[in-house]
């Protein structure tokens, strides 16, 4: 039925997005409208001030809209790794909970709030591991379980209170095995001792490579990056993105790569999607958004990057609120090329060249 | 659980952290002063029946009487503690009293700290209606002075031990249903919840793995310091006789016992001293006892106070 929705190099399509947040100062449109596309493999850089619903987004993908905030309207179409094609706004709970780490995962902005305080790495791996690879795992430890059946253990499985215990034993020791290989490919030096060790034991970056793992231990389709280096020292960022790069490569990955850093976008995706206030204003591949900037806003959020020897502008303005967005097209109170009719239409998401969209009147909008 | 190292070696995170506990709690005089009054009392509730053996084959929390005369009798060689009104015994009182408290305390702490867990985690996990339409239920409860509605339960369930447990435990839960309410919004707003749901725990999972562990320090808190407070509330409606019947090894029961005999005799208000205050000096110290020590948890647990 959904077949048609996706074509036929595409991961995922958000269409039409609305998510609003009822609070009580009103209702914040926090996105609106928003479309995207990312196709299998690519990575694509999402880029916007705090506020500009990057975050809604990627986590309303996964069907976790942070309350208060509803799904109001639009889709959300999803390649299964069976092939299959869901919408995933419209899953029951069930379906979302195999999702949900197996084939779409996320990395967290704060590795240290990510992990809980109260088990060690290898717990917190091994309840992504068991929760969705447990059949695997167990095929496992039936291939260990015949040699193992001899001498005290097998003395020890007839009694009661020992049944089982074998099975157990060498799940441990299977997961354990998987965990420690994972820890192995995150370049985790030591990952035997790490393995054993609390969250507050590590230090941030080896704190987000656990995430990381944690992300990638079901090998999902669809990676969520949510400012995954923000909180970084700028050795460590490099380090860390160089990792989700090899890895997306090594698992054939789709990323999605949420971040305000241009710089970061330039060096990691392959298509960058410019967010601002609830929508989507551009879309297109890496170089051209850097050389062919269309969109005011995205001209004037090259134009803030700071730069040796040369006066950055800061965009004048502020966010708008988003209880109260502006008419039209919401960057037009800020926007130098602002015209009358931007204030009472909103343009729509256009194709002006080849892979290259834009929402502004300049540019042939309707 | 995947732990590589020996249980009992001295690498394993959690003997590290009992270790630590340990320490902490000797470099403190009042929380060994604590600890030591609630392990004594443990103690003597587990030896009762040896430390006085019951004579007869009936309850053993009724006290033996050595004859029916009004009169307390002082300490002697056959009564060490002396008798209350009525010749019970006061030793074979004061120590299956232990038990009758333990009873009380720790049944009405721990079915009223089950009950507000999942009142509370569950208003507290899914926030709305559900938080709403709990929350209202408790503020009902906690509407009315605790000793006057446990008395009011009491006087409907009808008297006996049975009811002021009962009675008790319809009071207590909810001010844990708050606390764990409280708790659960702080800790679900952490973000590893939203990490344990992005990778595809169920809510159960999350609340019980994930939540309610991180919830449980201040609930071993309150719990510690609420097992004194129940006994003292159980005392007083015992006292009020409301709660065991007469000649129960129960220490406000046997407080009661002695009510006409507070004021002592002309000349000498001292005369009955020890119908009151030696099962007063038990019922006292075990619930100091377990102040000191819910205290000294909240020391120690307290993560602002504590090293990292």
């Amino acid at each position: 039925m959904l077949t048609m929705t996706l074509a036929e190099n595409e991961q995922l399509k958000v269409e039409d997005l609305i998510v609003r947040f009822y609070t009580y100062e009103g209702i914040v449109k926090a996105v609106e409208k928003a479309n995207l596309n990312l196709r299998k493999g690519e990575t694509l850089g999402v880029v916007g001030e705090t506020g500009s619903g990057k975050s809604v987004t990627a986590l309303t993908i996964m069907a976790l809209t942070p309350t208060p905030g509803k799904v109001e309207g639009g889709h959300i179409y999803f390649r299964r790794s069976t092939g299959e094609i869901v919408d995933v706004l419209t899953l029951k709970e069930e379906g979302l909970l195999k999702i949900r780490g197996k084939e779409i995962s996320m990395i967290f902005q704060e590795p240290n709030a990510a992990l809980d305080p109260l088990y060690t790495v290898g717990d917190q791996i091994a309840e992504a591991i068991l929760t969705h690879r447990l059949p695997e795992m167990l095929e496992k430890v039936g291939r260990l379980e015949g040699e193992e059946t001899k001498g005290l253990w097998a003395f020890l499985e007839k009694l009661p209170v020992f049944k089982g215990s074998i099975k157990k034993r060498l799940l441990n020791e299977v997961v354990r095995q998987e965990i420690v290989e994972l820890l192995k490919l995150m370049e985790i030096p030591d990952p035997e001792r790490v393995v054993d060790a609390y969250p507050h034991e590590l230090s941030g970056g080896m704190q987000q490579r656990i995430v990381i793992a944690i992300a990638l231990a079901c090998s999902p389709t669809l990676l969520l990056a949510d400012e995954p280096t923000t909180n970084l020292d700028v050795t460590v960022q490099a380090q860390i993105l160089d990792l989700i790069m090899r890895l997306k490569r090594k698992f054939g990955t789709s990323v999605i790569y949420i971040t305000h850093d241009m710089g970061v976008i330039a060096e990691i995706s392959d298509r960058v999607a410019v967010m601002y206030a609830g929508r989507v204003v551009e879309v297109a591949p890496t170089m051209e958004i850097f050389k062919n900037p269309l969109h005011p806003y995205t001209r004037a959020l090259l134009e803030s990057i700071p730069r040796p020897g040369l006066s950055f502008k800061a965009i004048p303005g502020t966010v708008p609120n988003l209880v109260n967005p502006p008419s039209g097209c919401r960057f037009h109170p800020r926007c130098s090329y602002a015209m009358e009719r931007c204030s009472r239409e909103t343009p729509e998401l256009r194709e002006i060249s080849k892979e290259h969209l834009v929402a502004c009147f300049l540019h042939g909008g309707a | 659980m995947m732990s590589k190292t020996k249980f009992w070696s001295a690498e394993n995170p959690r003997i590290k952290e009992l270790v630590f506990v340990l320490k902490k709690m000797r470099s403190s005089p009042l929380s060994i002063v604590g600890l030591s009054i609630v392990v004594f009392f443990t103690i003597l509730a587990i030896l009762a029946p040896v430390l006085a053996p019951p004579q007869t084959d009936r309850d053993p929390y009724i006290m033996p009487r050595t004859g029916y005369s009004p009169t307390p009798k002082p300490p002697s060689s056959e009564n060490i503690f002396g008798t209350t009104e009525g010749q019970y015994d006061l030793y074979y009182g004061v120590i299956w009293g232990a038990r009758a408290a333990y009873r009380i305390g720790l049944l009405v702490v721990a079915v009223s700290a089950i009950i507000g867990i999942v009142v509370g985690g569950l208003a507290g996990y899914y926030k709305g209606v559900i938080d709403e339409v709990l929350m209202r239920l408790t503020d009902i409860i906690l509407a009315f002075p605790g000793l006057i509605l446990a008395m009011a339960f009491v006087v409907a369930f009808g008297r006996g031990l049975d009811s002021i447990t009962l009675a008790l435990i319809l009071v207590w839960w909810p001010s844990y249903a708050r606390l764990i309410r409280g708790e659960f919004l702080r800790v679900t707003a952490e973000d590893f919840v939203e990490a344990a749901k992005a990778v595809g725990c169920s809510d159960l999972r999350i609340m019980l793995r994930h939540v309610l562990p991180n919830t449980i320090f201040p609930m071993i808190i309150m719990a510690s310091l609420d097992i004194g407070s129940v006994t003292l509330t159980a005392a007083a409606l015992s006292f009020l006789g409301l709660g065991a019947p007469a000649g129960y090894s129960d220490w406000g029961q046997i407080i009661s016992l002695s009510r006409n005999w507070i004021t002592g005799v002309p000349g000498n208000p001292f005369a009955y001293w020890h119908a009151y205050i030696i099962p007063g000096i038990f019922l006292f110290l075990f619930v100091i006892g377990w102040n000191l020590l819910g205290d000294a948890l909240r020391d120690i647990l307290d993560p602002m106070i504590r090293r990292r």
